[in-house]
């Protein structure tokens, strides 16, 4: 028989110094938070299914429906052209017989890679500047003359001149609408940094010796997460606009990238005869933006932590 | 607020204007090749059987932009012989003496020497530096006519004086000799009634486009059909004409038509045209866009605040949604669409010409909806937050009613960040509206920027930038002024009161 040891029954408990200082709440994570408030709204639940559709939908369809804006095959066949919307010719077919179907789809597709690509490339940029020069004092002075400047260079003739300079085309194109608009990220993030710079969780953080970078990126980046994403959901129509806008002067992507701009200002002047042609690309084009707007707005609330419950 | 202020914002934007300058030039005339000014060019195509005189007109044209200095082997022999002299004409000659001191001097100081085609004859010239053209460009600016303004080496008996008389309209003057503008001070009945011509700014003469107008006289004066009226010239001559006498400036060379009607070398002028200018027809649709846009977006706005979640609130948030979302291209054919079906209103402008109110309608709605959406949402945000305010409570809980409270509280409060908007605003009317102008053919500002870069026009393109730049960087200074005046708690001067 095993004689039962006082040693065996007890066992000295440690003194734990980090489960001491735990405090006893709920678990929160950010995200999942996020997460629970975004879908409770069923609405937002169904646009945000309805824009993905839509979106891969405009990014898979041109790349099996094998439209070309340079080649148009049906143009010397009269009964191809100016067909209204059938279920053989969902959306009807335009001036040269090309189904518009395709040419608005091809025309999406253009639009939302620029608008999300340079979106991409505006935040970012937009975000480490402002957050730096939001921190720094000196940087300050100086940033607020740079932006003075490139804010007032009038943006079209720098649109025009760079377009002229490096051709037409996606990359030129991202290229015209990212290198103004990142300062007026810059700006803006520059001003909430500043709000929040200066508060005493901060002044707190700058006694103990954190870093600047490691303040930035730890208290001041999450708490403007919920700006950042109402400044994006504002930011890709807007350079959705901006895009049919450049087209419009002729100055976006060159003849051979399809473009809504571009199939809207074509398809203008058959507003009375053909209503069809000019229509769809405009409903589109506003199905797309309002949907972005809308999701994006409902998200940035969502990541407002004041939402959370 | 302190008046040291002010001045460093004015002086710091005046080198920011500056700066943006320096932008423009650099853009203009180092990425654009110098070629492509010629493309819009007549002349330069008439030219192109003779090339000794195509090359002059170029290098020219150049140095009148600002591009280089050019300096031709006549230019040199005139400091050393008299004109038509037998010495000159073999001076000039590509193997004479002079033409191998010429090239000589031209080169030690950095210009590039060549010679014209088929007469072999000799010119130097160097590119100036951007700054040295964006100082040319600033030294030239304003201009006051003094009575030493015209040099014409074909009329040196030219009186120099000033005097004073009457115009041919019969209005007082004080008319000059000597001076670029014959009627350096006159009245007329035309707005503002007395006008000066002492002082002016100048930017340069527009090239290609617009040929022979100075860049801002294409924005300021009238366009459309000459008015014209019965007039009595200065030789006694009558005739109709849509002369504006007060425009008179000095011509070197007078012809017959000019020799009949003026006694005097003044004979170049303006006419009197029947519709107001580009910047005019600009600030007029741009002026009543904004006051529909403040007389719909404030009180929507306020209302859409007071009934925060009620079905004005999500009507007007939908209107919001839509304009901020939909591209201004898109709604403003559909707003044209709505307005022409519904109504009956023409579709372009032109259609019944800017005398006719309707003509003005859809544009001025068109152009005044971002700016009422925009007003919306922000007067509502605004109002959301003074209502959740611990004032309004106080106000409350001391009895005031809500009226009252809104009135004058909230309202004033909430009225203090659109107050600072608004020169700017009032600036942007200036610019004109590119796509709005462009869909309804308004003869305004919008078109002016696009066209003069595809026309290659820099005269312009840099007029342009230099008015909408200072325009705008100096409301922006307004702006910050009114809204100190407005609430005498914001300090614009950095910790005034704490330390």
């Amino acid at each position: 028989m095993m004689e039962i040891q006082e040693e065996n029954l007890f066992e000295f408990a440690e003194f734990d110094e980090k489960e001491s200082e735990h405090i006893a709440a709920p678990r929160y994570s950010y995200w999942k938070s996020v997460w629970r408030t975004f879908i409770r709204s069923k609405v937002t639940v169904a646009l945000t299914i309805f824009l993905i559709v839509l979106i891969s939908f405009a990014l898979i369809q041109p790349l099996y429906s094998g439209y070309d804006p340079l080649i148009a095959p049906n143009i010397n066949k009269a009964e191809n052209q100016y067909l209204p919307p059938s279920s053989e010719h969902i959306f009807g077919t335009d001036n040269i017989g090309n189904e518009v179907w395709d040419v608005v789809w091809a025309g999406a597709r253009n639009s939302i890679i620029v608008s999300f690509v340079s979106t991409a490339i505006i935040m970012v940029l937009g975000i480490l500047v402002g957050a730096l020069w939001g921190f720094s004092k000196k940087m300050d002075k100086w940033m607020i003359e740079v932006y003075n400047v490139v804010a007032n260079v009038p943006y079209l003739l720098l649109a025009m001149i760079l377009s002229y300079v490096l051709g037409a085309g996606l990359g030129p194109l991202i290229f015209v609408m990212t290198c103004i608009d990142w300062i007026y990220v810059a700006y803006f993030i520059r001003t909430q940094v500043m709000i929040i710079r200066d508060r005493e969780y901060n002044l707190a953080s700058k006694c103990l010796g954190t870093r600047t970078f490691t303040m930035i990126q730890k208290n001041i980046l999450p708490y403007l997460v919920s700006v950042i994403v109402t400044y994006i959901s504002r930011e890709i129509p807007a350079l959705i606009s901006y895009e049919v806008f450049l087209s419009y002067m002729g100055l976006g992507l060159g003849t051979n990238y399809a473009s809504l701009g571009r199939t809207i200002s074509q398809y203008k002047s058959f507003m009375t005869g053909y209503p069809h042609l000019f229509w769809i690309p405009v409903l589109v084009l506003a199905a797309i933006a309002i949907s972005l707007y809308v999701v994006g707005q409902k998200l940035a609330d969502a990541t407002d932590p004041r939402t959370h419950r | 607020m302190k008046k040291g202020y002010v001045l460093t914002r004015l002086l710091r934007s005046v080198i920011s204007i500056l700066l943006i300058m320096f932008v423009v030039f650099v853009l203009v005339f180092t990425m654009v090749p110098r070629e492509n000014i010629f493309f819009e060019d007549g002349t330069y195509t008439k030219l192109s059987g003779k090339p000794d005189e195509k090359t002059d007109y170029v290098y020219n044209t150049w140095k009148k932009l600002g591009y280089l200095d050019y300096v031709k082997i006549n230019d040199y022999c005139l400091t050393l012989y008299e004109a038509g002299s037998p010495e000159m004409q073999t001076a000039l000659n590509p193997d004479s003496p002079e033409t191998a001191d010429f090239v000589a001097l031209y080169q030690s100081k950095g210009y590039t020497v060549d010679y014209y085609k088929v007469s072999g004859r000799a010119f130097a010239y160097k590119d100036l530096p951007i700054i040295q053209r964006l100082w040319n460009w600033f030294s030239n600016l304003v201009r006051i006519d003094t009575i030493y303004s015209v040099q014409d080496s074909n009329n040196p008996d030219l009186e120099r004086k000033v005097y004073f008389g009457r115009t041919p309209t019969g209005g007082l003057a004080l008319i000059g000799s000597g001076t670029y503008h014959k009627y350096l001070v006159y009245t007329d009945s035309h707005f503002p009634f007395i006008h000066q011509n002492f002082i002016t700014l100048n930017m340069g003469e527009s090239y290609p486009t617009y040929q022979g107008l100075e860049a801002l006289s294409v924005m300021f004066s009238s366009q459309g059909t000459e008015v014209k009226r019965d007039v009595t010239f200065e030789t006694g001559e009558t005739g109709s004409s849509a002369i504006n006498f007060g425009s008179l400036t000095y011509k070197e060379k007078l012809d017959r038509l000019d020799k009949k009607k003026f006694v005097d070398h003044y004979a170049n002028y303006t006419t009197f045209k029947d519709q107001s200018s580009m910047v005019g027809t600009s600030f007029t649709m741009g002026i009543f866009a904004l006051l529909l846009a403040y007389g719909i977006g404030l009180p929507v706005g306020v209302a859409m605040a007071r009934n925060k979640d009620g079905l004005i609130d999500k009507l007007g948030m939908l209107f919001i949604i839509f304009i901020t979302s939909v591209p201004s291209l898109a709604y403003i054919y559909i707003f044209r669409y709505l307005g022409t079906t519904l109504f009956g209103l023409p579709n372009v402008f032109t259609t019944f010409g800017p005398s006719d109110i309707r003509s003005w309608i859809l544009p001025i709605i068109s152009l005044s909806m971002p700016s009422i959406s925009s007003l919306m949402l922000w007067i509502r945000r605004y109002v959301v937050d003074q209502m959740n305010s611990d004032y309004v409570k106080f106000a409350k809980a001391k009895g005031l009613n809500r009226k009252e409270i809104f009135r004058w509280h909230i309202f004033k409060n909430a009225s203090i960040p659109i107050v600072h908007g608004i020169p700017s605003s009032l600036a942007g009317c200036i610019t004109g509206a590119i796509i709005t102008e462009a869909i309804y053919s308004v003869g305004g500002m919008g078109k002016m920027l696009p066209n003069a870069i595809n026309q290659y026009n820099n005269v312009m393109i840099i007029a342009l930038t230099f008015m909408f730049s200072s325009i705008s960087v100096l409301s922006v200074l307004l702006g910050d002024i009114i809204i100190t005046k407005v609430d005498p708690r914001i300090s614009l001067t950095d910790k005034a009161g704490r330390s």
